[in-house]
């Protein structure tokens, strides 16, 4: 049989057990608790007005969403190359005619995949959550203003309106959309800092830094291109910082989402854009650490 | 030790390319509405450390949810300033939620005014100095509202609203009551507009006004109000006969106590 020196059939079985792998460590049961987590938001706080009602439960949804991805896109893929060490898995691996760069590459799909199925079943339950407590809010509102008798069919327009716009629509999938392609970034970033460093847990703290640095890159890299810093040590800490961290605010468009305002195709290119750029980069730089790592 | 190099080397490479993409794609997302201006460092004190890495963290909407609830409960308290201390943050975090900057000025123009309006145990004098304070806080929350929201006309028809009713400045209500229409092309505000310019002492704004309130009326906009308005306004602009409206005319040509017959 003829060897070639990249299969995507290689990356995809190492992907899939990836899968298995960290199914296995039950990462899914954060499913569980997120469901609990909207039906609670979603009944939560009846007093409040129909619109606050579902801008709440879109913002607890979307909170726990992120947190979620990010947790899992940090612990998840720090986990992968120290657990393989530990198994022996890794030797039995490269021992194969496996280049060093498929077995990275695979668990990367591995675990952008779990975070993906998980994303998307997580929207789907938020989705029929959000739905369901739209329709009530909506029947409640309209009952309401009947029995004032002011229900015109302007009013009633105008808390459709106003309810659709906080209800189900397509942006709010774009929204998840967002949080996903942030936690690939993320889970990028996480793979090359684990290609160098000695531990996990180094692993874990490291990423989740440079996590929290990247959501105030753009405040950063502000400051360093508009000049705003005049001692030399801020100007090179701040371009340091600025270019070696990713723009993980780039993908926050979810908080004004949340708001009503559409997200646009172009958009969403240049999000999927931005983050080719950031997985092939930190892919590049992860075979490049990898394949001298001493294992 | 090669590797490491040249992995620092393209790691550098990619910081460099990115940072003038990163740059256009933020500028683009924010000219689109879809991302917020940084995060204001000076809410740090306000919020705590926590909450405001979270909302560095992209949980911005959820920070100010929570705020917004905290807000409500000061609200249940009778604690206004606390009220409108939670409700400037709430804001700050998300301003481009129109309903944050409605409700805040909702609560200080209207509830925290006449809650201190009300309180017997305040010197009559002290009352309604506090009263006058809290309306211009509402005004004052709504305008810088509108630095962000400029096209937004519930914000504009709240402001018109405090103008009317609690400061009773019809003109300023007025100029409010036309932004709504200007933006939301509902003929009804440029109706509420004319009422509130034939309520002022101008006989300029009461030309205004009769404008506006005959453009309604050709507009088959025919209520009592506002047949009536224009016919005060006619009155008072002491407009001849043959420029009146038809209602007026009748009135004036029939004989008190006679009926005309319908034609």
């Amino acid at each position: 049989m003829k060897y070639s020196s990249f299969s995507p059939a290689r990356i995809w079985t190492l992907a899939s057990a990836t899968v298995t792998q960290l199914v296995r460590m039950k990462i899914l049961a954060f499913l569980l608790v997120f469901c609990v987590i909207v039906v609670g938001a979603g009944f939560a706080f009846p007093v409040m007005n129909p619109e606050q009602q579902l801008k709440l439960l879109k913002d607890v949804s979307f909170g726990a969403l992120q947190i979620f991805s990010i947790v899992i896109a940090i612990v998840a893929t720090s986990l992968l190359l120290p657990r393989d060490l530990e198994d022996r898995t890794l030797y039995t691996i490269l021992s194969k005619p496996v280049p060093r760069f498929e077995y990275l590459l695979g668990k990367l799909l591995g675990v952008l995949v779990l975070i993906g199925v998980g994303l998307i079943l997580m929207d789907i339950a938020f989705s029929a959550v959000l739905w369901l407590r739209q329709t009530m809010v909506l029947a409640q509102s309209i009952g309401a203003l009947k029995q004032e008798g002011v229900a015109t069919p302007e009013a009633v327009a105008q808390l459709n309106e106003f309810v659709g716009k906080q209800g189900l629509t397509w942006n709010v999938h774009f929204g998840v959309l967002a949080i996903f392609l942030k936690a690939s970034v993320i889970a990028a970033l996480a793979l090359m800092i684990s290609c160098f460093s000695t531990s996990t847990l180094f692993t874990v703290v490291i990423t989740f830094c440079v996590t929290i640095i990247g959501h105030g890159q753009s405040l950063i890299r502000e400051y360093f291109l508009q000049g705003h810093f005049s001692n030399v040590i801020e100007k090179l800490l701040s371009a340091l910082l600025a270019i070696v961290t990713p723009d993980l605010g780039v993908f926050d468009v979810v908080d004004n989402v949340i708001n009503g305002e559409l997200v646009s195709s172009a958009s969403i290119g240049l999000m999927l854009g931005t983050t080719a750029l950031y997985l092939v980069g930190y892919s590049v730089v992860s075979h490049l650490l990898f394949v001298e790592k001493e294992l | 030790m090669k590797r490491h190099l040249q992995a620092l080397v393209v790691l550098l490479l990619l910081g460099s390319v990115k940072l003038p993409l990163e740059e256009s794609v933020t500028q683009h997302l924010r000219a689109a509405k879809l991302l917020s201006k940084p995060i204001d460092l000076g809410i740090r004190e306000s919020v705590g450390q926590m909450s405001f890495a979270a909302a560095l963290g992209g949980l911005r909407s959820l920070i100010a949810s929570i705020t917004y609830l905290r807000a409500y409960r000061a609200w249940e308290n009778i604690e206004w300033a606390k009220v409108d201390s939670l409700f400037q943050i709430t804001t700050r975090l998300q301003p481009r939620y129109q309903n944050y900057w409605d409700e805040a000025s909702w609560h200080m123009a209207y509830n925290a005014a006449s809650s201190y309006l009300y309180n017997e145990d305040i010197e009559p004098m002290v009352r309604g100095k506090f009263y006058a304070d809290y309306i211009q806080r509402g005004i004052d929350i709504l305008n810088e509202g509108l630095r962000f929201l400029p096209d937004d006309a519930r914000l504009w028809n709240a402001l018109a609203e405090i103008y009317d009713r609690r400061v009773h400045d019809p003109k300023k209500a007025a100029e409010c009551y036309l932004e709504v229409h200007r933006i939301s092309h509902n003929d009804r505000y440029a109706r509420f507009a004319g009422y509130q310019y034939a309520q002022t002492s101008d006989p300029e704004l009461w030309q205004k006004a009769y404008t506006l309130l005959k453009t309604a009326y050709y507009k088959k906009q025919r209520q009592p109000s506002v047949i009536e308005q224009i016919k005060n306004l006619e009155d008072k602009l002491k407009l001849p006969l043959m420029q009146r409206i038809p209602e007026k005319r009748q009135a004036l040509e029939q004989p008190q106590g006679m009926i005309r017959p319908t034609q």
